[in-house]
């Protein structure tokens, strides 16, 4: 069995179209480098062999992540009980494995009764919003579509 | 043992970490060359200051 290249495609009309069996493998392809770098920030540049992008997004995430759970954000759980709480748990779901990073982080839980968790809570958020903003760009490139 | 710092930072401090991670990320992602990147990076920084100082000097007078 071998194993197909992971090099960015060119952009072409048909490419956005997914009709053919090659555009079909691009698009798993494409769908599978921007999953590993949801999972792993950076890793789905690193996949494309963009360095630079993938040491970008990995030390940006983790700067954020970091920060906001030395906070002491809130990090929200999957069983959130209105609507905020689902879109932040989303939110900060984007930062992967990230995620469970800042939750081993917080040993004493989040503290929002100070602006400090506050500023952590939205710190959590946007790691996960920039990861999923790149995930999304590593996908884009992958077909072509990104410089 | 885990590695767990805590950070106690002001508004303003919070706010340059954040301009300043978000920005870098905005220019690595969106500019290819290093002089573009620069470029992007510190302008996008400079105008997250400034409109972020800037809101916060029209919210001053209804914090009272």
């Amino acid at each position: 069995m071998t194993t197909p290249s992971i090099t960015p495609q060119p952009a072409t009309p048909s490419a956005a179209s997914g009709s053919h069996p090659t555009n079909a493998k691009s698009e798993i392809l494409a769908l599978s480098v921007a999953v590993a770098g949801w999972l792993l920030p950076g890793f789905g540049h690193a996949l494309l062999k963009m360095w630079g992008r993938a040491a970008a997004c990995f030390f940006t995430v983790a700067i954020l992540v970091m920060v906001g759970a030395g906070m002491r954000g809130n990090i929200f759980p999957r069983n959130g009980e209105d609507a905020f709480a689902k879109l932040g748990y989303i939110a900060d779901m984007g930062a992967g494995t990230f995620y469970y990073l800042a939750r081993s982080l917080e040993r004493d839980g989040p503290d929002v009764s100070h602006a400090n968790g506050d500023y952590g809570t939205r710190l959590l958020a946007t790691a996960g919003v920039l990861n999923l903003l790149a995930a999304l760009h590593a996908y884009e490139a992958m077909l072509g579509r990104k410089a | 043992m885990t590695f767990a710092p805590e950070f106690d930072l002001s508004h303003l401090q919070a706010m340059v970490i954040f301009a300043l991670v978000v920005s870098v990320a905005f220019g690595f992602l969106s500019r290819r060359s290093a002089y573009k990147r620069a470029r992007y990076v510190l302008w996008s920084f400079l105008l997250f200051l400034v409109i972020g100082i800037g809101i916060g000097w029209l919210m001053y007078p209804f914090s009272r």
